[in-house]
């Protein structure tokens, strides 16, 4: 009887032992990290290459391993892009810095824009306008500035 | 039709060239015979596009498939509307739609009530380079009248994600789009050509920009629309390569919308205003280099051929083109711009807004490439994921939505705080009380309630205004409120226009943070009889069925639904198994209401009897859509209206002084 027992147990799938199912939380954790060969937002009811890192997961948590082993082995099978996100550490540094630099030197450029630019008003503020004799003579100087302008820009 | 279909293309190439030619020099010569010839050879374009179009359209309709594209996107059994549709399925077709745009947008261009303004050849020629592009990249790479050696029996089909209403609307409204602006970029360029850098070119592209904005602000809503129903995951935007090249355009036109307006009334950021159109152009251009390059890995790019190529020298043609323009005029851009004048102003927000929106398309676009650049750089490719983009995005977004609730709260050229906090004070109220019961009614995370109370300000101070606006018109006519509220829509069409968008934006923020945030999700195997409960939802699996529908063979999960105990109906998850495809479909069952979706995917089954399904809950999904047609409609009223009320004012008082009073 207990043989029968042992046989029925050892003969079951690996399902019927896990620990883990593809709801609990350690789960989850990790594949929410693997990029999956691009396939990470495939549904997994088509995508066999979804299913197949499902199951290995799945398998690898059932063997003991902890999440961060888990993550550390598909690292170190495929490097960074096994991931679905750069590293944190200085690897990685770049990618996430960037965005932040671009807006910081776009702050930058505009306030020494805004600076420069209230500068101007104050100095132009302080030039007495030219008094024109009549409003006919102010537009055909205009005029004159504009086709001059655009001769030698 | 074979003879017919490539005649089209190849005198396209001729009569584009012809009417380059001409237009140059009728130009050089002040010759306005010639200039008026080479308007007809734009007339011929569109007539050349339309008949390839129609080809293709009875080429697909009618199954003819001793054409490679017709053979290679469609079969016998396919539904009209989808043998139709598969136009743009592949590279060939999706090209001959971008040039048929691009000769209709030229056509209504030149012979638009503007045909005589001195800056429309230079404007056409730019537009006809770029029609050129397209019959030339289409004969060499492209030919949707390419004939197969042997005709096969019936076509390998459509793939069946793309038999969907959402991708007979989602391509076309991208493309309308994605043409439309290259209308902006070729006035900037023909007026930088002209030397003349007034407003002008801003007044006369206005509605050209915003028909392209909210086509793609359409295209966009309705790719995550498709993608939510039909791909099976359960979201609508998973920051892919190719959706980020279309959200790219959106964010540089978005910031272009609005420092518009500073041009307009105030002659300022005219450098600024320049660079936005060139480089959402330029955007356009980079985002189909990579759909059609292969460069990085996506469910929506074609990848195959040199088109990647073609594309890349086109691109490169244009920035050198756009630069040498702008380089060589930049002294008179520079010279006549003025500056603002005070840190606290609308102009300023707007300048914030800007940065903002460029910030984040910078942001975008560096970690859509960073895939490449890492791997050119260390050898290495290092992903960048949703993950990726939610992080960095997030705060960026967010500024952008409490900048939105605080902009149509300052004042022009030089705003008072105390003024400033007056008007504000009832939306922050707003928002800092829907913050409190968030957090009574045990919503958790921090970051989404913030998301969520600035999104509640944002909408409060536009309500705010519209309020204010009623109120005023009643005071000085007393009108009833709704006569007052169409009125005041009416009277200022651009600036309320602007501000249902900007509540529909609202609305979508609050979809995408709480989809975001507090999604249920789980994966369960039932037997029949046995209940899967998620949130308010419980579901009892009535067992499998199939049938065949169209040659397809398809299985049927039906799930009796009750939401907080109440029966809602039964609900039908299903695989579809394609007769012309290798991989089965995914149909998820849906049931929406105003609050949240529930949302079943037929995961696999082992019997007739027990079957594993996906079942998730997505909070407040809806609202991305509801929200996705409110800006639409916004944007139909913003068109509607042309004139600034600065332009309004100076015209009455043009009459004014007429009529002598």
């Amino acid at each position: 009887m207990l043989f029968v027992l042992l046989l029925f147990f050892l003969s079951s799938p690996t399902s019927v032992w896990a620990n883990f199912d593809y709801n609990a939380k350690e789960f989850q954790e990790v594949v929410n990290q693997l990029d999956m060969q691009g396939h990470s937002n495939d549904d997994l009811a088509t995508c066999k290459v979804k299913q197949m890192y499902y199951k290995e997961v799945q398998e690898m948590l059932d063997e003991g391993m902890t999440p961060e082993e888990i993550i550390e082995f598909y690292v170190a099978e495929y490097g960074q892009s096994a991931l679905k996100e750069p590293a944190k550490d200085k690897s990685g540094l770049i990618a996430w810095s960037m965005p932040i630099v671009g807006v910081l030197t776009g702050i930058a450029v505009l306030f020494y824009w805004l600076k420069r630019g209230k500068k101007k008003v104050s100095v132009d503020s302080s030039v007495p306008e030219i008094a024109w004799e009549s409003e006919e003579d102010k537009e055909i100087t205009e005029k004159i500035f504009e086709e001059e302008r655009r001769k030698h820009f | 039709m074979y003879i017919i279909g490539n005649l089209s293309l190849y005198l396209g190439i001729g009569i584009a060239f012809y009417s380059i030619i001409l237009y140059v020099w009728g130009l050089k010569n002040k010759n306005n015979k010639m200039i008026n010839s080479a308007r007809g050879g734009v007339l011929s374009l569109v007539l050349l596009s339309s008949i390839a179009t129609f080809l293709l359209l009875y080429n697909l309709g009618t199954s003819q498939f001793q054409y490679k594209y017709v053979a290679a996107y469609t079969s016998e059994n396919l539904p009209l509307v989808y043998k139709l549709t598969a136009f743009w399925a592949g590279n060939a077709g999706s090209l001959l739609l971008w040039l048929f745009l691009l000769c209709l947008y030229t056509g209504f261009l030149v012979f638009s009530k503007e045909k005589r303004n001195p800056m429309m050849p230079y404007v056409s020629i730019i537009m006809l380079l770029n029609i050129l592009f397209f019959f030339i990249v289409i004969v060499i790479s492209g030919n949707p009248f390419e004939m197969t050696e042997t005709i096969p029996a019936d076509g390998k089909g459509l793939n069946p994600m793309l038999q969907h209403p959402g991708m007979i609307l989602h391509p076309v409204t991208l493309y309308l789009g994605y043409v439309g602006l290259a209308v902006p970029f070729s006035f900037a360029i023909a007026a930088l050509i002209l030397k003349r850098m007034d407003a002008e070119w801003i007044k006369l592209t206005r509605r050209w920009t915003l028909v392209a904005w909210v086509f793609l602000t359409l295209g966009n809503i309705i790719g995550g629309w498709w993608a939510y129903l039909e791909l099976g995951w359960g979201g609508y935007w998973a920051w892919d390569p190719v959706e980020n090249a279309s959200f790219l355009p959106w964010l540089t036109v978005s910031a272009f919308l609005h420092s518009v307006m500073i041009q307009e009334r105030k002659g300022m950021l005219k450098t600024w205003n320049i660079s936005l159109v060139i480089i959402s152009y330029l955007l356009t251009l980079f985002g189909t280099f990579l759909v059609r390059s292969g460069v990085l890995t996506s469910v929506h790019a074609f990848g195959d051929g040199n088109l990647g190529a073609y594309f890349l020298i086109f691109m490169v043609f244009m920035i050198v083109l756009s630069l040498y323009v702008v380089l060589t005029r930049y002294q008179l851009i520079k010279k006549e711009t003025n500056p603002i004048e005070s840190y606290f102003s609308k102009e300023s927000s707007f300048l914030l807004n800007n940065l903002i929106l460029v910030g984040g398309a910078f942001a975008v676009l560096w970690g859509s490439m960073y895939p490449l650049i890492s791997e050119a750089l260390t050898g290495t490719k290092v992903n960048v994921g949703p993950p990726y983009f939610e992080k960095v995005m997030a705060p960026i977004l967010l500024g952008l939505i409490v900048l939105m609730g605080i902009c149509p709260l300052i004042a022009w050229q030089k705003a008072t705080f105390e003024r400033f906090i007056k008007s504000a004070l009832w939306p922050l109220i707003a928002g800092v009380i829907s913050a409190i019961i968030l957090v009574a009614i045990g919503i958790k995370g921090s970051f989404a309630i913030v998301g969520l109370a600035s999104t509640v300000f944002m909408f409060a101070s536009h309500l705010k205004e519209f309020y204010d606006g009623i109120r005023a018109r009643r005071k000085a006519t007393k009108e009833s409120v709704a006569m007052a509220t169409c009125k005041l829509l009416v009277k200022n069409q651009r600036r309320y226009g602007g501000y249902i968008v900007h509540i529909g934006i609202a609305v979508i923020a609050i979809g995408v943070i709480s989809s975001h945030a507090y999604v249920k999700d789980t994966l369960q195997t039932v037997s029949v009889g046995e209940k899967v409960e998620i949130g308010d939802y419980q579901l009892t699996f009535n067992g499998l069925t199939e049938h065949s529908k169209n040659g397809n063979g398809i299985v049927v999960a039906a799930l009796e639904t009750s939401y907080k105990g109440k029966s809602v109906g039964t609900i039908n998850a299903e695989k579809i198994f394609y007769e012309t495809w290798p991989e089965p479909a995914t149909e998820v069952a849906i049931k929406t209401n105003w609050k949240e979706d529930l949302y079943v995917v037929l995961s696999s089954w082992e019997s007739k009897d027990k079957a594993t399904f996906q079942v998730k809950v997505n909070p407040f999904v809806s609202w991305i859509w509801f929200g996705g047609m409110l800006m639409v409609f916004g944007t139909a009223i913003a068109l509607i209206g042309g004139k600034t009320t600065t332009s309004r004012v100076y015209k009455m008082g043009i009459q004014h002084k007429k009529a002598g009073v």
